[in-house]
């Protein structure tokens, strides 16, 4: 009778094994930095409740654009109510709710919980780290602002009976579509940003994050109305008047005379120009943070 | 080849003044880092890290210098810091392989490395659960893990004993020890408990107000003394009375006797002592000088040189 196998009982203790294998260095340190915010953006990794803002946010965001195949689809695609250039009045509060609820996570946490010190003990800089954290946020936040906006330009040329007419009527929506989406991400996930990464309190960060988007409307709306000659550029300063204006641009539409564009009456090109500097002076102001934020 | 060398390392933070002008070479091993709390140990850690810049001086670690190759340094160097730094919602294996990938790790690497790791350290099943629900020992593990995740040269431990009971400190100093002495890992470990650093290490750099006090091997600061010491069973007055006589300098240190050690004839004449009383003898040892003693000022060492 063959005696039982001596290997099957035996617990092997592998022990602790050095690493020869490659060291990635900086780069893949910053990849990796933005991978990780990425999906801590939609709560992927995380418990089920980290998930249900960012993912029913980015819901929100969707459900405009499918109705409006919806209503193609129905009604034939000539009727077009919601579409690339005014998408953005429509997606407003997702995007809102998007950068309040997630934006202050970004830096927040690692703020909170002191992980800094870990990140900057190791291949990456100051900077890297700022750039990597701002980058995932602003790729997370074009996946609503960009995202229903190519699904849209896609939608309706399938939708519609002539795809190669289409296609030579509407090509340009697409480019179109892509500088307006990432434009509106840029400025929004960089001023969230911004705001958010000057306090590690959740709390207030979404408030700040909220009041930059929410109380700059109304205010621009009657600082339009009855500011005169200098109220006007109260237009330039709310970020969705701003981004609404920005994509009227690259869309190459003119404002309603109803609307804040309109009224305020400043050259469209103009609005790309405030957004640029929006982002800049934004993005200036999250690496300062991060020069000077002790680790 | 030296691990770290320092040249005149100044910190001034406003008008206090955490390292001043600290010139150091310390060779590879199990390296004690010891001071009261405020000496300016978590300061040179942080300094050697980059994560702090000198008010002036220069530092090389591991041949790279501090302030011009930091991110080339830091891919092989480990840091647990001494306050917590562990994001609550995540689980352990998830943020330790993001830690690893942070180091440069690929992928595939990444994770095999991460479940040794955490294997080494002694986290198992909890490990796939988020951090905020572990106890402090736990916690420890998963800074522990994240600074050897990618098997670096050279690990920075500030007090890693922080806030753990007396059989989790075991534990600590216990895993510690395993991984410098048998993965070759050098290891610079702060504390202010001089007996951890006795448990541990091979070399003491003692600093205090961020000056150097002494530095050498561990068995120069705990070095047998001229000292024996003596404890008995029952009163030691009567036996202390007995070696006098015998022309013995006899000192009472509480229940114990202390007598300068002159050959073994000494021991001899304690037994016999003994035995005339018949005083059961519970100790009878040269005594050793403690890492303590140098925190303590002259009676002891007057002791230890008697």
């Amino acid at each position: 009778m063959p005696g039982p196998d001596a290997r099957a009982g035996a617990i092997y203790d592998l022990g602790y094994r050095a690493y020869d294998g490659p060291r990635l260095g900086r780069a893949a340190a910053v990849l990796a930095l933005y991978t990780f915010t990425l999906r801590g953006a939609f709560g992927i990794g995380r418990r089920t409740s980290a998930k249900v803002v960012p993912v029913t946010v980015t819901a929100f965001a969707y459900i405009p654009a499918i109705v409006q195949l919806g209503i193609a689809a129905l009604l034939g695609s000539r009727i077009e109510i919601i579409a690339p250039w005014n998408y953005l009045g429509y997606s407003e509060v997702p995007v809102a709710l998007f950068c309040a609820g997630v934006a202050p996570e970004i830096f927040g946490r690692d703020l909170r919980y002191r992980t800094l010190s870990l990140y900057f003990s190791r291949a990456l800089q100051r900077t890297d780290y700022a750039l990597a954290k701002t980058a995932a946020f602003v790729t997370a936040l074009a996946v609503l602002t960009l995202g229903p906006l190519l699904l849209l330009a896609i939608g309706n040329g399938l939708a519609s009976d002539d795809l190669p007419g289409y296609l030579a009527d509407h090509w340009r929506e697409l480019p179109q579509s892509l500088a307006a989406g990432l434009t509106i991400a840029f400025v929004a996930g960089c001023g969230s940003l911004a705001i958010a990464a000057h306090t590690p309190r959740r709390a207030y960060a979404t408030v700040g994050v909220a009041a930059w988007f929410l109380i700059t409307l109304p205010l621009a709306g009657i600082l339009v109305a009855i500011g005169g000659e200098i109220g006007r550029f109260a237009a330039w300063f709310s970020p969705f008047d701003l981004l609404y204006g920005t994509a009227l641009a690259i869309f190459g539409r003119t404002p309603g005379a109803d609307s804040i564009q309109g009224r305020a009456d400043l050259p469209l090109g103009t609005y790309p120009l405030l957004a640029a500097a929006h982002a800049a002076v934004a993005a200036l102001l999250i690496l300062r943070r991060f020069r000077q934020v002790q680790a | 080849m030296h691990l770290i060398e320092t040249a005149g390392l100044t910190r001034r933070f406003g008008d206090v003044t955490a390292l001043d002008d600290l010139t150091l070479a310390v060779p590879p091993g199990i390296t004690g880092l010891v001071g009261a709390n405020g000496a300016g140990k978590s300061t040179l850690i942080r300094i050697l890290l980059g994560l702090l810049p000198p008010t002036s001086g220069t530092a090389r670690v591991l041949g790279y210098d501090v302030a011009s190759e930091g991110p080339t340094l830091r891919q092989f160097v480990g840091y647990m810091p001494e306050h917590d730094c562990l994001p609550g919602d995540v689980s352990a294996t998830e943020f330790v392989a993001h830690m690893a990938r942070v180091n440069g790790l690929p992928g595939d690497a990444a994770r095999e490395r991460t479940a040794e790791t955490l294997r080494h350290v002694g986290l198992f099943e909890e490990r796939y659960r988020d951090i905020r629900g572990y106890s402090t020992g736990m916690k420890q593990r998963v800074k522990l893990a994240q600074a050897l995740v990618h098997d670096p040269r050279l690990l920075f431990l500030d007090e890693p004993t922080n806030g753990l009971d007396p059989a989790g400190r075991d534990e600590m100093l216990d895993l510690v020890r395993r991984t410098g002495r048998e993965f070759g890992i050098s290891i610079v470990m702060a504390s202010h408990l001089l007996g951890e650093i006795e448990r541990v290490c091979d070399a003491v750099i003692v600093i205090d107000a961020g000056r150097l006090l002494r530095q050498g091997p561990i068995a120069d600061f705990t070095a047998v003394t001229g000292t024996l010491v003596v404890e008995v069973e029952g009163d030691p007055a009567a036996l202390a009375e007995a070696l006098r006589c015998a022309g013995l300098r006899v000192e009472r240190d509480g229940p114990q006797l202390l007598l300068p050690f002159e050959g073994d004839a000494v021991l001899d004449r304690v037994r016999d002592a003994c035995a005339d009383l018949g005083l059961g003898l519970v100790r009878l040892e040269r005594r050793r000088q403690a890492l303590e003693d140098l925190f303590r000022p002259l009676p002891e060492a007057a002791h230890a040189g008697a």
